[in-house]
């Protein structure tokens, strides 16, 4: 459906995708998750046509987004971040006007403008200036306008962002009642977005891609190779005993200050660093040494330190 | 030209809802009808007529009241056209839309067009009051006609490659008019260079030249092909404008 190939974008001198490569299957339900800053929105709005690379493509059901854009463009329903909007319009007179703009027939433009206000839950909505909604009511009609006419594909940039809980459930509910019908990219910077709602994930990071796959797959990868440790008072003799421990295959000093020296616990594989991280930390202890921070080391971990975790029952905000 | 009739609609709507094609045009009604007014009150006092010389030649040609009006009020009609778009954001949603940018600009453009002429269209029944009581040529009210909407083009296309150099409304109408008051000087060189090439250039620049031509009937061809430049290759360059911020 969609295949992004060694996309580059360049602002003056600053990079803000470097390289980046995934494809998107139909059918699909694909969360593009970085932190803030990470090329999120830039990589979207390459995808709807809003933005040229710099270097590389965007291949939108065969269609290349840079040589045919409005002919691509008629594939994706696109709604930016901030859903910007002409406050002097009515909700259904702005649909109506999205609806011809996008080449909706004339006798079916009055059932597509109904549907897609049914769908993003504006049905009392139509005759209200868009100047006088809130934030959330925004949001849907930029959904709204995403649907208005049928797209195979939508683009959704940060959909939930600056909601309240209930709005956020709402939309996440959206999103899971399309997913039959539509191919579906979401950004967003919440990890528990991912979970809800997405069947596959690409995780992006300064512009480059970090990782992609699906939720379990995501999962394994950030599963610690290692883990480093602050230890006070540590024995000499400790560090052979600790390397000797089944599961860790080296330690290493990685810095030391009067107080505490840190060490570096590499293991054997990921797969049995939870439990070689336990012994270690039971040997030290016994030891009568002091563990001050534990803190697993894994290409994704960073990454997925810096995305909100997000109560998935709602009660926590995006920040 | 994908996406030129719902966007010159839409256009036409926002104009009209909010106030600004509203009090422009009140304003420039209420300036015409005053001058109009002193113009049949000065030549029904006249007692001699020259040949060629009415309220209606007068009216398109003769004075400068005619253009004055039309340095702010063309920039102000063509100031929001693109600025507000890319202040507010909602150029990301229009250019997101399956439309090309040359549809884009026109469906605009025609819009302002479309404004200035519904603004001038009261000033026909000055018109139909002057052959009421007198003859008039309305072959020069035609001509006279034809001017407006040459010198109203070139301004509006000036208006719109200005809105989309910048975000800032107001940033926009003041180059705008800015531009228009230098091309009128360049025309006024006419009445003061000495003979020679840059006095014929300021003679073809001439607004005042044409529109006297005009207003007495006279119709010729450079000009027209002048103004048809003036309007043409603004709105060419607002094009590759609208293309470029795809690459910013």
């Amino acid at each position: 459906m969609i295949e992004v190939r060694g996309l580059e974008k360049q602002y003056g001198s600053f990079r803000a995708v470097r390289g980046l490569s995934f494809t998107v299957e139909p059918g699909e339900v694909l969360g593009f998750l970085g932190p803030n800053g990470a090329g999120k929105s830039t990589t979207l709005r390459i995808i709807s046509g809003y933005l040229g690379p710099t270097k590389g493509d965007v291949i939108v059901d065969g269609i290349s987004v840079t040589q045919d854009p409005i002919r691509a463009k008629q594939r994706i329903g696109y709604m930016p971040e901030t859903s910007p909007l002409y406050p002097e319009m009515k909700v259904g007179e702005y649909l109506r006007f999205r609806a011809e703009l996008k080449g909706v027939k004339g006798k079916d433009r009055k059932a597509a403008v109904r549907r897609s206000l049914e769908d993003a839950g504006l049905d009392d909505m139509e005759g209200v200036l868009i100047g006088h909604l809130s934030k959330g009511y925004r949001q849907r009609v930029g959904l709204a306008d995403a649907l208005v006419a049928s797209p195979p594909l939508l683009v959704l940039d940060e959909p939930t962002a600056g909601l309240d809980p209930n709005q956020i459930r709402e939309v996440r509910a959206l999103v899971t009642r399309l997913k039959d019908k539509h191919t579906i990219v979401l950004s967003t910077h919440i990890l528990s977005e991912v979970e809800a709602v997405c069947t596959r994930g690409v995780v992006i990071a300064k512009g480059q891609l970090v990782a992609q796959g699906t939720l379990d797959e995501l999962y394994e990868l950030r599963k610690a190779t290692a883990v480093r440790i602050r230890v006070r008072n540590l024995p000499a003799a400790l560090k052979s005993e600790i390397a000797a421990l089944e599961g860790v295959r080296e330690v290493t000093e990685v810095g030391a200050a009067s107080a505490f020296v840190r060490l570096e616990i590499a293991f054997e594989s990921a797969e049995v660093g939870d439990l070689a991280t336990e012994r270690v930390v039971e040997r030290l202890a016994a030891a009568g040494a002091g563990v001050l921070e534990v803190v697993p080391q894994s290409s994704l971990e960073t990454v997925f330190s810096e995305l909100t975790r997000v109560d998935d029952s709602g009660g926590g905000l995006a920040a | 030209m994908k996406g030129l009739l719902p966007i010159y609609k839409r256009e036409l709507l926002s104009l009209f809802v909010t106030p600004v094609a509203w009090v422009v045009a009140a304003a420039f009604l209420f300036l015409q009808g005053f001058y109009f007014f002193l113009l049949v009150a000065s030549y029904a006092t006249t007692q001699d007529t020259i040949q060629g010389s009415g309220p209606v030649e007068a009216f398109f040609g003769q004075t400068a009241l005619f253009y004055l009006p039309l340095v702010i009020i063309c920039p102000v009609l063509t100031m929001r056209l693109f600025a507000e778009e890319r202040r507010s954001g909602t150029i990301e949603a229009l250019l997101t839309a399956p439309i090309s940018p040359a549809g884009v600009v026109l469906g605009k453009y025609l819009a302002a067009l479309t404004t200035y002429v519904v603004m001038w269209a009261p000033t026909g029944l000055y018109m139909v009051l002057l052959s009421r009581y007198g003859e008039i040529d309305t072959r020069v009210v035609m001509t006279g006609y034809l001017g407006t909407l040459l010198v109203g083009a070139g301004y509006l296309a000036i208006g719109t490659l200005s809105s989309a150099l910048t975000t800032s409304q107001l940033a926009a109408a003041v180059a705008a008019s800015g531009f228009i008051l230098v091309l009128f000087g360049v025309g006024f060189g006419e009445f003061f260079l000495d003979a020679g090439p840059a006095r014929t250039m300021a003679s073809h620049v001439s607004v005042w030249a044409m529109m006297n031509d005009l207003s007495r009937g006279l119709i010729d061809s450079r000009r027209l092909v002048f103004w048809g430049s003036m309007t043409l290759v603004p709105l060419f360059v607002t094009v590759r404008t609208v293309e470029s911020w795809r690459w910013g």
